[in-house]
């Protein structure tokens, strides 16, 4: 969970492309995903899913996503096959239009659940928000609201370990219990974590607002994200997709 | 200068004023430090030397604060920072990026600060920290002294005339809080920075600090040379403030002898006396 | 007595690591581990109450080895006070947050006999109980915190810089407390501080740390005259004993003993 959202460095093709065109790989992949109902087509983006994340040379990474998602989606498939009532029987109650139809819902599912989290392992956080900003004219308190967020999750995470250590030491009953009965032990000993969270907010206003916030205007960025081969060659396979989605149905 | 005159202010639903009548000047290039027990109202009176009181915390304000010649209720707090450089308390709250470079970067690009000046400020506030090894890392993996670090770095980066940091050195071990202290003499000497600082170690204090300001309850009890103010070294204890022990020992020692020994603040002053003492 | 054998430990690549740890600490005795952030301090000490468990060798509490007991099991015979006193509290009173403590550990005992332990505790400690901790100053949580591990009446204190953040009066509370628990029930206190002046005046012997080995072991006042060792593990020595060193003086622990020295060779010189 901690990793989920920790940046992998690296010189890679996906760490160059500009984080813009990144998103919207990300963007084309599930819209795709949603216009083609073909189920060759879905393991194409699947391939590309996969194939983004071994570039970005963190296929470890990728088929962790990938086994988390299985177990979704193989639960997902069996309840679709054994509820699906058209088509011809193959055995028992399942027809070949179920498994059919089982399939590609299970398949789009996994296409579309893939690329963001890849995407952001290999994009600075900041690139992101500095791209969106000074590309697409996000306004800047949009972007900041949504880099503080994902900041704030290791944070967050880090601070509940170090909660549920301090109440092991002194005798509850962490180390013993797992699941739901762990989640409800848990529960109540947030209410530090929420009160240094919402005191944390408050100090991080004002020390932006010492840093000039206020002033900062899409101009500001330092860094510049400009558009190169890499991101024309991926403009390209975006419209690839698109293409096929659109035409094989 | 930082001049201060009756400064009273009460943070908005709360009784008791935070302060209480505060007057305090800073000449330009000095080096205050103020100390004082908890609850004492020192991170408020930083906080109205920068001017987040009363532009952003609100609540009864009597009296006047001057910052290099700007009074902090007349003018907007965006152009107090670009004189007033802030370092906060809880280092975590206050870094906004995920990585290094980027943090020092905010302020520049906030500021406006011309692109091309960008990269030489940027060695600079790494250099003069001394982490520019950090450079490339991400502030995730860093340790509490080294966050430290960097949140100081990107405030100097901005190249402010007045530094205030609110215990700066909580986190760090005696070597690294000594290392801030010693970068914060240095920028003072080099570019005559004047620097406030909240600190409870108070050998470092003593050491760097030509100023005190000591706290309680909202009020400044007392201020002026470090050494002035440590002749008080019993009042301060009363207060709840302890003096280095060089200090206690020069005073036991004017009362064993019967005559009056000079304050040492600091382990060099303190063998000058032994010597002469013991000679 | 704590037995820590040929410990080694190292977590994946980050954070502190510690190597080929052995010493042994006696009931009742008052210890400090110095070094410098990263010399694994910290990480010596979570070793010690099992909060992680060693990669190679033995940690033995009372005899028996803690990567064999879960860790809340052993918060009746060790207490752990840490750094950040917020990560701790979680009730609203303070007679909750002692109440909850002793309930997770003394669960198995009568109801009446905890309230009364609390209480005693409250009284002890001169809180009135229903104060809401978050309302407290950072020094009153540690206070609180305090409380709540030393009403379980464990045998063995761990103490990670207890007194960050703290001003010079609620330093003196905290340590004036562990000192009488130590002194009174023989109470065995291992501590991590960065004050020096604070290990002097409160620990008797001090393991000296860097780079995750141990590199001092003895008596506080010895240890503060190794040059070498104090150099090693970048540590300055408290003020009255760096002056000693430098006068080449034997005693002089204290402002109160250095001034009788001083004082009387003064006189003496003057009599001659």
């Amino acid at each position: 969970m901690k990793d989920l959202f920790r940046y992998v460095p690296g010189r890679s093709v996906i760490h160059r492309m500009n984080p813009v065109t990144k998103l919207l790989l990300t963007v084309v992949i599930c819209v795709a995903a949603f216009i083609t109902g073909n189920i060759f087509v879905l393991l194409g983006l699947l391939a590309a899913d996969l194939a983004i994340g071994f570039i970005a040379g963190v296929p470890g990474k990728t088929l962790n996503i990938l086994k988390g998602l299985m177990k979704i989606a193989i639960f997902l498939f069996v309840l679709q096959t054994l509820l699906y009532r058209d088509g011809t029987p193959l055995f028992w109650i399942i027809t070949d239009k179920g498994l059919l139809t089982a399939a590609t819902v299970v398949l789009r599912l996994v296409v579309v659940c893939m690329p963001l989290t890849l995407v952001l392992a290999v994009t600075r956080v900041s690139d992101l928000a500095n791209a969106l900003v000074q590309v697409l004219h996000v306004p800047y308190k949009y972007a900041f609201t949504v880099t503080t967020a994902i900041r704030f999750i290791p944070q967050f995470l880090e601070e509940m370990s170090d909660i549920m250590e301090a109440q092991t030491a002194r005798g509850v009953a962490f180390d013993k219990a797992r699941g739901l009965r762990k989640l409800g032990m848990i529960l109540p000993l947030c209410a530090p974590l929420l009160i240094t969270s919402v005191r944390r907010t408050e100090l991080t206003a004002v020390a932006v607002e010492v840093r000039g916030f206020a002033l900062r205007t899409p101009a500001s960025g330092y860094r510049r994200y400009p558009f190169g081969l890499i991101d024309a060659a991926a403009m390209i396979v975006c419209a690839g997709m698109i293409v096929a989605a659109v035409m094989i149905r | 200068m930082i001049d201060i005159q009756s400064l009273s202010f009460t943070y908005k639903d709360e009784e008791h004023p935070a302060l209480r009548d505060v007057t305090l000047t800073v000449p330009d290039g000095g080096f205050l430090g103020i100390i004082g027990p908890a609850g004492a109202g020192k991170t408020t009176l930083v906080r109205a030397v920068s001017g987040v009181i009363p532009h952003h915390y609100r609540g009864d304000f009597y009296g006047s604060v001057s910052v290099d010649g700007m009074d902090t209720v007349d003018t907007p707090l965006t152009d107090l920072s670009r004189a007033v450089g802030m370092v906060f308390q809880d280092v975590d709250s206050q870094i906004v990026s995920t990585e290094v470079e980027d943090e020092i970067l905010y302020g520049l690009e906030n500021f406006g600060v011309p692109h091309s000046e960008i990269p030489e400020r940027l060695d600079f506030a790494l250099e003069r920290v001394g982490i520019a090894d950090l450079r490339g890392r991400s502030i995730a993996s860093l340790s509490g002294g080294q966050r430290q670090k960097v949140a100081i770095a990107s405030v100097i980066a901005l190249r402010p005339k007045i530094l205030v940091l609110d215990e700066p050195t909580g986190e760090l071990d005696p070597v690294s809080s000594r290392q801030v202290f010693s970068l914060l003499s240095s920028l003072r000497k080099d570019f005559g920075i004047t620097v406030i600082v909240v600190e409870q170690k108070i050998m470092l204090l003593c050491e760097f600090a030509d100023r005190l300001a000591v706290m309680d309850q909202g009020a400044v009890v007392r201020q002026g040379a470090t050494r002035d103010v440590l002749a008080g070294a019993d009042e301060l204890e009363a207060l709840g403030v302890n003096c280095p022990r060089v200090t206690t020992l020069s005073q036991l020692l004017s009362k064993r002898l019967g005559r009056s020994m000079p304050v040492c603040v600091n382990l060099d002053e303190a063998e000058t006396m032994a010597r002469g003492l013991m000679a | 007595m704590i037995e820590l054998e040929k410990v080694s430990f190292s977590y994946a690549a980050q954070g502190p690591t510690v190597s080929d740890l052995s010493f042994q600490i006696e009931q009742g005795e008052f210890v400090a581990i110095l070094g410098a952030n990263g010399a694994g301090k910290t990480t010596t000490v979570k070793l010690i109450d099992g909060l992680i468990r060693p990669t190679s060798g033995r940690v033995m509490i009372h005899g028996s080895d803690t990567a064999k007991t879960p860790v809340s099991q052993r918060a009746r015979q060790v207490g752990f006070l840490f750094q950040n006193p917020d990560r701790q509290i979680c009730k609203n009173t303070v007679r909750e947050e002692i109440l909850f403590g002793l309930s997770a550990v003394r669960g198995d005992e009568p109801e009446e006999r905890r309230t009364a332990r609390a209480e005693e505790v409250l009284a002890d400690f001169g809180f009135t109980g229903d104060e809401e901790p978050f309302a407290l100053s950072r020094g009153q949580r540690q206070r609180v915190a305090l409380a709540s591990i030393l009403a379980v009446e464990p045998e063995v204190l761990i103490l990670d810089e207890p007194t960050t953040g703290l001003d010079y009066r609620e330093c003196c509370h905290i340590m004036d407390r562990i000192r009488r628990m130590n002194r009174e029930r023989k109470v065995t206190v291992v501590m991590v501080c960065h004050d020096m002046e604070v290990v002097l005046d409160y620990a008797d012997r001090a393991l000296v740390m860097a780079c995750g080995r141990l590199l001092g072991d003895g008596p506080v006042r010895e240890i503060f005259r190794d040059r070498m060792l104090m150099e090693t593990a970048s540590i300055l020595p408290p003020q009255m004993i760096g002056l000693a060193q430098r006068l080449g003086l034997d005693g002089g622990d204290t402002p109160e003993a250095m001034a009788d020295v001083l004082a009387a060779r003064a006189k003496g010189g003057e009599e001659q």
